[in-house]
Parts: C-alpha cells; sequence; structure tokens
C-alpha cells in the first residue's frame, strides 16, 4: 500500500479522536474474547503458584539468601505482559487477512495513528493484565503501597509499549495470521529463557549475558524486581539476581520505545 | 470533528462534476494497467463502470479512493486532486469494496459506530443516521448480532449502510452483486437508487454483469486498461443499430445467401449454428423474413439491443470471453461423461443398422 501525502493536513483534534477509536477496537475485541481474557490471568497464576512452589521445594530458604516465589514472581509478571502485549498485535495482521485494514486505509485518519492506535492497545491489554496480576502480590508475602503498585503500572505501561511497538515492527511485514503464530513463538521463545524470569542471568556464561543485555525483556524483569521487591528485600539481596540496575533498565526501555516506535511506524506506512 | 460542509464543498461553490479524470495512466512493474483514461462524472448520476476482468475496473477505483497512486495522470474527486489532497477526498467517499472489510469479531451496530468515528459523524447524529441506514438496508432487527454470523448478502448490505453512514457525497462501489443471488442484488439496486434519490449522492460503480450496468445514467466501457465507449445505455444501445434477429434453419448455408440476395441492406452474420443479423423495425422485418427464407425455420429470435451486443460490437467479444471464464469451460469440456459414453453406443449402433 503505498502512502501518498503528508501528514500535515489532520488536525489535532482528528488525530487524537482517530488513535483513541482504533485503541478503543482493540480493547473491545480483547473484552469479547473472553477466553483469551481468563487464559491472560489464569496461566501465569498457574506459573507463580505450582511452578513457583516446585522450585520452592528443590531450592529451601536456607540455602538461598531469598524465597524463590520472591524471585519468581516479578519475572513472570513481565513475562506474561510482555507475551500479551506482543501476541496482540496480531490483530493487525487478521485486519490485514480478513479485509478489515483496507477500511481503516482509506478513512481520513493518519496512517501513523493506525500504528499508535494498535501499540496503545495492546499496552493497555498487558498493563490490565499484569494490574490484576499484581493483586496477587500480598498473597506472596510481598509488601505493595499504592505508590508502588503506581510506579510498578507505569513502568508496565512503559516496558509493553516498547514490546507492543515490536510486534507492529513484525506484523507489518506478515499476510498471514498462521505465520504470524508460528513467528511470534520462535522471537518469543529464546526472548523469554534470556529474560531472566525463570533463572538469573548474572551468573551465566559470558555470551549468553551479551545477549540477555541486547533483550528488552531482561530490563523489564530486573526493572519489575527493583519496583516490586524494593520494600520486602534489601538492596543488596536483589542485587544477588538481577543483571541490571533500576535506572539502566529504565532508560534502556524509553530508549528502546522511541526507536522501535519510529521503524513500527516507518515500516508498517511502506 | 464534524464534517466542515464548508470545506467540503470546496469554499461553498457547488462542485457539478464530481469525478474528473484526465489521461490516467497506471503502470504496475511495466503492465499498463490503465492507458490513459479520461472521463467526468456529474452530480447525483449513477455512473458505471463494465469491463471484464483485468480490464482496469479496480484499479481506476483504486486511484480515485486515494488507494493508490496514478502513474500520470490528473485525478480530481469532489474538487480535491487524490494526490496532494488524499485526506479530503477520504472524507467526501463511501467505498464499498469488492472481498468484505467488515470487523467480524464485533456486531453490525459497532461496525458503523467504528466507522462513523473514523469520519468525525457527530455523536448525536450518530443514532439517527444509523437507524436511517440499517432500516434503508433492511438490517435494524440485525443490528446487535455479530457480523461473523451474517449471510453474504447481509455482510454486503451492512458495507452499503456503512458507507453511507457519513453521508459521502460520492459512493464506490466495486462489483457490488458479485456472488449474491438474484434477489439480493435487486435489492441492492433498491438501495443504490434510494441513496441517491434521499442525499443526491453520486455513485460510481463497476460491474460484469451487463443487465445491471442498464440501472446507470452513464457507462464507461472499459477494456485492457482503456475506455472504448463511454455514453447513455440508450445510446450505446443505438451503436448497434436497430433490431436484432437470430434464427436457425435447416440449412444454414442456404439461408444466408437467400438474406444476402434479397436483403443486401443488411449485413449477416454466422455465429455457431445460428445466423445474426441487425434490421430495423424488427417488428415488420419479421413476417417478410420468415416468407423470404426457403429451408425450413427451427428457430427464430427477436430482440432489442442490449450492451451485451455493444461489448460485442466494440471488441469484437463477448464481456463473458475473458480468460478465467475459458478456462472453467475447458475443463468442463475435458470431464464431461456424457459425451465418452455417447462414442460407444452409438458406433454399435451404425454397425447393426
Amino acid at each position: 500500500m503505498e502512502e501518498s501525502h503528508s501528514l500535515k493536513h489532520y488536525p489535532l483534534n482528528v488525530r487524537l479522536k482517530s488513535l483513541y477509536i482504533i485503541w478503543y477496537r482493540e480493547l473491545l475485541i480483547y473484552w469479547r474474547n473472553r477466553i483469551k481474557v481468563f487464559t491472560s490471568i489464569f496461566l501465569p497464576l498457574l506459573l507463580i503458584v505450582f511452578f513457583g512452589a516446585g522450585f520452592k521445594a528443590i531450592f529451601p530458604t536456607n540455602l538461598l539468601p531469598y524465597d524463590f516465589s520472591q524471585f519468581f514472581y516479578p519475572g513472570i509478571l513481565s513475562l506474561s505482559t510482555a507475551v500479551m502485549a506482543m501476541s496482540s498485535t496480531l490483530s493487525i495482521v487478521w485486519d490485514r487477512e480478513f479485509g478489515f485494514l483496507r477500511e481503516i486505509l482509506v478513512s481520513p485518519i493518519p496512517r501513523s495513528n493506525i500504528v499508535l492506535g494498535k501499540i496503545l492497545g495492546a499496552t493497555t491489554v498487558a498493563s490490565i493484565q499484569g494490574g490484576l496480576l499484581l493483586l496477587v502480590a500480598p498473597y506472596l508475602s510481598l509488601e505493595l503501597k499504592l505508590i508502588d503498585f503506581i510506579e510498578i503500572v507505569i513502568f508496565l505501561l512503559i516496558f509493553n509499549a516498547g514490546v507492543s511497538a515490536l510486534g507492529v515492527f513484525f506484523a507489518s511485514g506478515i499476510k498471514k495470521t498462521e505465520s504470524f503464530s508460528i513467528f511470534l513463538q520462535i522471537v518469543i521463545a529464546p526472548m523469554s529463557f534470556l529474560s531472566g524470569a525463570f533463572f538469573p542471568l548474572n551468573n551465566l556464561p559470558l555470551w549468553i549475558k551479551y545477549l540477555a543485555h541486547l533483550n528488552p525483556f531482561s530490563y523489564g524483569a530486573d526493572g519489575l524486581r527493583w519496583l516490586v521487591l524494593s520494600s520486602s528485600l534489601k538492596k543488596e539481596e536483589i542485587l544477588l539476581f538481577t543483571l541490571h540496575p533500576l535506572n539502566t533498565s529504565i532508560l534502556f526501555l524509553i530508549i528502546f520505545d522511541i526507536i522501535i516506535f519510529a521503524l513500527a511506524i516507518y515500516r508498517f506506512k511502506r | 470533528m464534524a464534517i466542515d460542509n464548508e470545506i467540503l464543498e470546496n469554499g461553498g461553490q457547488e462542485i457539478i462534476e464530481v469525478i474528473q479524470v484526465e489521461n490516467l495512466k497506471k503502470n504496475y512493474n511495466g503492465f499498463k494497467a490503465l492507458k490513459g483514461v479520461s472521463f467526468s462524472v456529474k452530480k447525483g448520476e449513477i455512473f458505471g463502470f463494465l469491463g471484464p476482468n483485468g480490464a482496469g475496473k479496480t484499479t481506476t477505483i483504486n486511484i480515485l479512493s486515494t488507494l493508490t497512486l496514478p502513474t500520470s495522470g490528473l485525478v480530481f474527486v469532489n474538487g480535491f486532486n487524490v494526490v496532494t489532497r488524499p485526506d479530503m477526498v477520504r472524507r467526501s467517499i463511501g467505498l464499498v469494496f469488492q472481498e468484505t472489510t467488515l470487523d467480524t469479531h464485533l456486531t453490525a451496530e459497532e461496525n458503523l459506530f467504528l466507522h462513523a468515528y473514523l469520519y468525525g459523524v457527530p455523536k448525536k447524529e450518530f443514532n439517527q443516521r444509523k437507524r436511517e441506514v440499517l432500516r434503508l438496508c433492511e438490517l435494524w432487527d440485525k443490528r446487535k448480532w455479530r457480523v461473523e454470523n451474517f449471510s453474504g448478502g447481509m455482510k454486503r448490505r451492512l458495507e452499503i449502510s456503512r458507507a453511507l453512514i457519513h453521508w459521502p457525497q460520492i459512493l464506490f462501489l466495486d462489483e457490488p452483486t458479485v456472488g449474491l443471488d438474484p434477489q439480493t442484488r435487486t435489492k441492492i439496486w433498491d438501495y443504490i437508487f434510494s441513496a441517491r434519490k434521499h442525499k443526491e449522492t453520486t455513485i460510481f460503480l463497476t460491474t460484469q454483469y451487463l443487465n445491471e450496468a442498464e440501472n446507470c445514467d452513464r457507462i464507461a466501457i472499459i477494456d485492457n486498461g482503456e475506455i472504448v465507449a463511454l455514453d447513455t445505455p440508450e445510446n450505446l444501445k443505438k451503436m448497434v443499430g436497430g433490431d436484432i434477429i437470430s434464427f436457425k434453419t435447416s440449412d444454414n448455408e442456404l439461408a444466408e445467401n437467400e438474406f444476402k440476395e434479397k436483403f443486401p441492406q443488411y449485413k449477416i452474420k454466422r455465429i455457431g449454428k445460428e445466423l445474426k443479423s441487425e434490421v430495423e423495425n424488427g417488428d415488420e422485418f419479421l413476417p417478410i423474413l420468415v416468407k423470404a427464407i426457403t429451408p425450413k425455420i427451427i428457430s427464430i429470435e427477436l430482440r432489442r439491443p442490449t450492451l451485451d451486443d455493444v461489448f460485442l460490437e466494440i471488441t469484437g467479444r463477448k464481456i463473458r470471453d475473458d480468460q478465467t471464464l475459458a478456462t472453467e469451460e475447458e475443463k468442463e469440456e475435458s470431464f464431461n461423461l456424457a459425451d465418452l459414453f455417447s462414442l460407444f453406443p452409438k458406433k454399435n449402433k451404425k454397425d447393426k443398422i
């Protein structure tokens, strides 16, 4: 599809309203898909409860200076929201395959807003899921104040915006929903293993560490650990199982967001 | 974002020719899809683009609706250049594509809401317009249904009502009735007519059905990327000449020679097993012909010219003769069991005789 016009013609209110409606549609579709809503909460919970319990049994508290579920919980929180954000961008491929994309493309709204609306939608959906998962924190004997909660949600928004944009970037070149789901699995698996959600990255061989430094998921996981655990654990304890400090994580993710947004918009317009 | 009527009307000026196309060309990697097309469409007109598959109909619609850029030539829609002001063009038009572009996850109503919002229909007006367009296309009762449960005809109707909800100046319909049953087809034409009647909407449509094209005010016949004829259906039919007589006789060769001898003023053509001629005052000519021909007449038909005859006259072939259909026919022939069976018994019979 060729982009044939300059963007200066669109007044601000048209831009905002079109952004809103694309975002609204994403949420509507998410909400319609009740099974997806349910699994997006249920699966991470399953991981936290059973997987966490299993590993807790292998690494008793007297071996580790921290509780395994305290390590595990923020990691799964970041990972499941990231997977959610990325797979939500499937709707772009779906729209292309079943024609709805043409309806949006011929409407009088800027093309960049189609991308931004989709990213915003995926980010929102993922962050809602993250917010809901945060509600189980007290049951894992983690203290969260309201301010922590707000900080965490803001961090989730920053993190998932980048991940969604990455999803849109990939989705823009793919025409079939089936190929995109396969592609997602191939991309998500290595990114998840190297995110530090399942095991700490700081004791791994150097080459794996290098890879982890390039993986946005690892910054998401570590950033969340700092935010979720800061009231429950001491700084030295958190340092034991994180690769990146909090500030580095936030900085990396913001820079990543800017770059990947630009790339996603550029690629989609083409 | 209320649609600013002043801007839409291009500075308050009433536009008479809502579509102007001059020497439009489009190349796809060297393939010339459009080879210099020029035409204009007046406000309130139903303008038909008629041609076989691959003639350039959809390419033209895509350029007029800003989805594709022209290679060269000037295109104005509602007074706006499609290359420099696609945003204004998009606001002035409604589109119904060949394939559905509905969001099947959502209900009919929600599809309309999304569209109205994208086109800046004020919220207060939305409910009233929704009722209007859904009633027009007879979908009001099904407004809460999810589109995935709709039949093909219902989807097409919903698409037409969706395209009308922002009150476009021009409605583009790309083969609006393809794949629909005859009843639904007639209904859709009713909706098209009433849309024009109520809102003075200009309608630009493409079709390969000749009988449908006759509903248009004017028709452009397009073939191989060029407009080969452009006029009202009546005038186009006049091009063919008078009425058409086609007849079958027991000895076509003799009949043809007799016809040439007795009526040298008319041309006669042999098409398959039929003889075909264009005559003036067919009603009066028919009895004379029957008397003049000596071989036994098996069948005879007199009819007014149709657009099919026009197409045949201009391009030298029937509109249905495009390649896709030709291959279908070939397939049919190669799998014709009746022919296979008839081969052997016939031989046996002959042997017995």
